[in-house]
């Protein structure tokens, strides 16, 4: 483990923390990558190669995923050693910081209201109202507990309302009954 | 040459009916808000509106999508200029001199030169289009299986080198992902299920406007969400419309930039924003006066801003020619193409060479739009920039719903916008480049298919993939390309070319 490229070395100290638990991250998602392209190297490996119907051995399907998989190990395998040489002592708290932080928060509640919205409300109830009850969420949450400066209350429920109701019930209108399609 | 005009004319004329210019003006109009709104990036809305435009005439259909995309482009000038966020990535090289122009109170000249130079810089991918496309159409009727295997690669290498921000191994991990998902479901040489694992849905693949929609729009949503400040709007108190004078004396530096920006658009999978990046870094280094560059220099937001939209026209090369997308909007296009039974590559150009002139006729309409509304609409303009984001991106989440669910109107096309956009959103902030990716997705079907068709007609000797002239020149500019991106080989040949550059000043 060595100190910090000077090709990256980041001009201050919050930056210098993104740097180093990005290199951190990357040192993690390289070492995943690693193990996906060898998955990708077996199933392409083990992959039918349709000797039944006599097709020529250069052609068999799995040829281009396992050349895939063999270069994403390899890429894999490079980015690992160039974090590896990167790291930096610290970037493990650096990357645990960053995942538990307000940033991540506000991402976990948009993926959470999100996947709410798309799994569990969507074809449960009229589409319109689903996504009347998504925006209306997404805006009071937003503008109000998650905000950093929170407006006032009335205003925001009274925005949120009119959006949803707007948002929702004109989506609906416009695929529903302008394009034929059939919503959810 | 004249049967080119000719045909270019009868393109203008087939859009000169009410309903086109009424869909030019309203898909204009919605590029420009989309650009404008940080957050929204072009690609994002071409692939939500593929779903509207469904139902039209294939004309109709590409017309709007390419309003949309222009407009989307030079919208994003107006965030730069006026809230120092790029509206879209392309034009974060503007915010570099826009920005401090309007703090100096010259935001509307600011913008006047953003909406000129932008109009400039399509004209002269526009002039670039209409010259190289038919050339290149003509000479890849004369690619076989060989050199399509090639250019797939050399699209996904040339993307990936490119656009991988902090290393280029990033945009190859990102290219190769994509050509991965490519992979899934029925393969087109012997109609195997690859990597379906029993699931029924996979078979048919993984469609690329869901995909699209979900790393571009769901992801885009978490990012913007993700932070929190909040930006300063510049006012504008001074004139918009710039004087003749204040364009034209910088016209080395629109005619240099415009040809970077064609140069870049015709590389495939590498966007506007290094487009108007590489403008940028030339006008600063041609310039009589570098020392202004970053605080407010007008020629550095002329070239940042023709040098991006030069790209969206010239992307349109290799999309149309070879089927090979110079964007990653230009990829949603070819998708669109596709919905609507046009077909691009080489044969374009015999099959249906009334469409490609159509193109043509409708990035110059696009691009009048652009200026029209840029200089007219400013008040308007800055009321959009004040939408609070919190309001805006629970819609955009329901219509990104929509979009990947109205198409083919199945579940699990929701599912596959979902999961692209939780693994875009990740990639994205490790910094991992989103164009190749698509690139990959894109070309995955490509690059298989003529490889394994290559080494069908030779038996399974690989030879002619190195010894065809074409095939073994593209086979090793992609070698070099791999090689200049490992740091010892290229900071060697520098100091290679360095040293004989010396030696031969030295015999001089």
């Amino acid at each position: 483990m060595s100190s910090i490229d000077p090709a990256i070395s980041p001009p201050d100290a919050p930056e210098r923390h993104t740097v180093s638990a990005r290199i951190r991250a990357d040192l993690i998602t390289a070492i995943v990558l690693v193990l996906f392209g060898l998955a990708i190297v077996y199933f392409s490996w083990t992959m039918d190669r349709l000797e039944a119907r006599r097709i020529n051995p250069a052609t068999i399907p799995g040829l281009l995923p396992l050349i895939l998989g063999i270069a994403l190990t390899a890429c894999g395998g490079l980015l690992a050693w160039r974090s590896w040489r990167l790291d930096l002592p610290g970037s493990g708290a650096a990357l645990i910081r960053a995942l538990v932080s307000w940033p991540a928060l506000r991402v976990i509640a948009v993926l959470g209201l999100a996947l709410v919205f798309t799994l569990v409300l969507m074809g449960r109830m009229p589409f319109a109202l689903a996504a009347g009850i998504f925006i209306f969420t997404f805006i009071m949450l937003f503008e109000t507990v998650l905000a950093d400066e929170p407006k006032s209350l009335v205003a925001t429920l009274l925005w949120a309302f009119g959006i949803a109701a707007v948002g929702g019930g004109g989506i609906w209108y416009v695929f529903e009954r302008i394009f034929l399609v059939r919503l959810p | 040459m004249f049967d080119g005009l000719i045909m270019l004319g009868a393109g203008l004329a087939h859009f000169m009916t009410p309903a086109s210019l009424f869909n030019v003006v309203w898909a204009t109009l919605l590029g420009l808000v989309i650009g404008i709104l940080p957050g929204l990036t072009a690609t994002m809305g071409v692939a939500l509106l593929v779903t509207l435009t469904y139902k039209m005439q294939a004309d109709q259909a590409i017309l709007t999508l390419m309003c949309v995309y222009l407009g989307a482009i030079y919208g994003g000038s107006r965030t730069a200029i006026l809230l120092n966020i790029p509206g879209t990535p392309a034009n974060a090289a503007a915010t570099l001199d826009g920005h401090p122009l309007a703090l100096q109170g010259k935001a509307g000249l600011a913008m006047g030169l953003a909406t000129t130079s932008s109009t400039l810089g399509t004209l002269v991918g526009i002039f670039f289009l209409a010259i190289i496309a038919p050339l290149l159409s003509e000479a890849a009727l004369k690619f076989g299986s060989y050199e399509f295997f090639w250019l797939a690669l050399f699209g996904v290498i040339i993307s990936g080198q490119m656009t991988g921000s902090d290393t280029p191994l990033k945009g190859y991990i990102a290219g190769i992902l994509g050509l991965l998902v490519a992979m899934v479901g029925m393969e087109t040489l012997h109609a195997h299920q690859r990597f379906t694992f029993g699931i029924q849905a996979l078979g048919g693949g993984v469609d690329l406007i869901p995909a699209m929609v979900g790393a571009f729009g769901l992801a885009e949503i978490l990012s913007s969400m993700k932070r929190t400040a909040v930006a300063h709007i510049a006012p504008v108190n001074d004139r918009v419309v710039p004087t003749f004078k204040e364009i034209f004396r910088y016209w080395k530096t629109i005619i240099r930039s415009g040809i970077i920006g064609t140069f870049v658009g015709i590389i495939p999978g590498v966007g506007e924003d290094v487009g108007s990046w590489s403008s940028y870094a030339a006008a600063k280094r041609a310039s009589k006066t570098p020392e202004e560059f970053g605080k407010g220099s007008q020629e550095g937001l002329i070239a940042a801003e023709t040098g991006d939209n030069a790209v969206v026209s010239a992307a349109m090369i290799p999309t149309l020619t070879l089927a090979l997308p110079g964007s990653a909007a230009a990829a949603v296009l070819i998708a669109a193409m596709l919905i609507h039974g046009v077909r691009p590559g080489p044969m374009l150009m015999v099959e249906n060479p009334a469409f490609f002139y159509q193109v043509v006729a409708m990035l110059l309409l696009a691009t009048f739009a652009n200026l029209l509304f840029g200089l007219s609409l400013t008040k308007v303009f800055i009321k959009v920039l004040a939408v609070p984001r919190e309001r805006l991106m629970a819609v955009i989440y329901v219509l990104c719903v929509v979009g990947s669910f109205a198409i083919t109107q199945r579940m699990f096309d929701v599912y596959v916008m979902l999961f692209f956009g939780i693994v875009g959103f990740i990639l994205r902030e490790m910094k991992y480049p989103m164009a190749p990716l698509v690139l990959g997705i894109v070309l995955g079907d490509l690059l298989d298919l003529n490889l394994r068709r290559g080494l069908l007609l030779t038996n399974g000797d690989p030879t002619p993939f190195f010894t065809r002239p074409i095939s073994a020149v593209i086979c090793l500019i992609i070698v070099a390309i791999i090689l200049m991106s490992i740091p010892a080989v290229s900071q060697r040949v520098r100091t290679i070319f360095k040293r004989s550059g010396g030696s031969q000043g030295a015999q001089g």
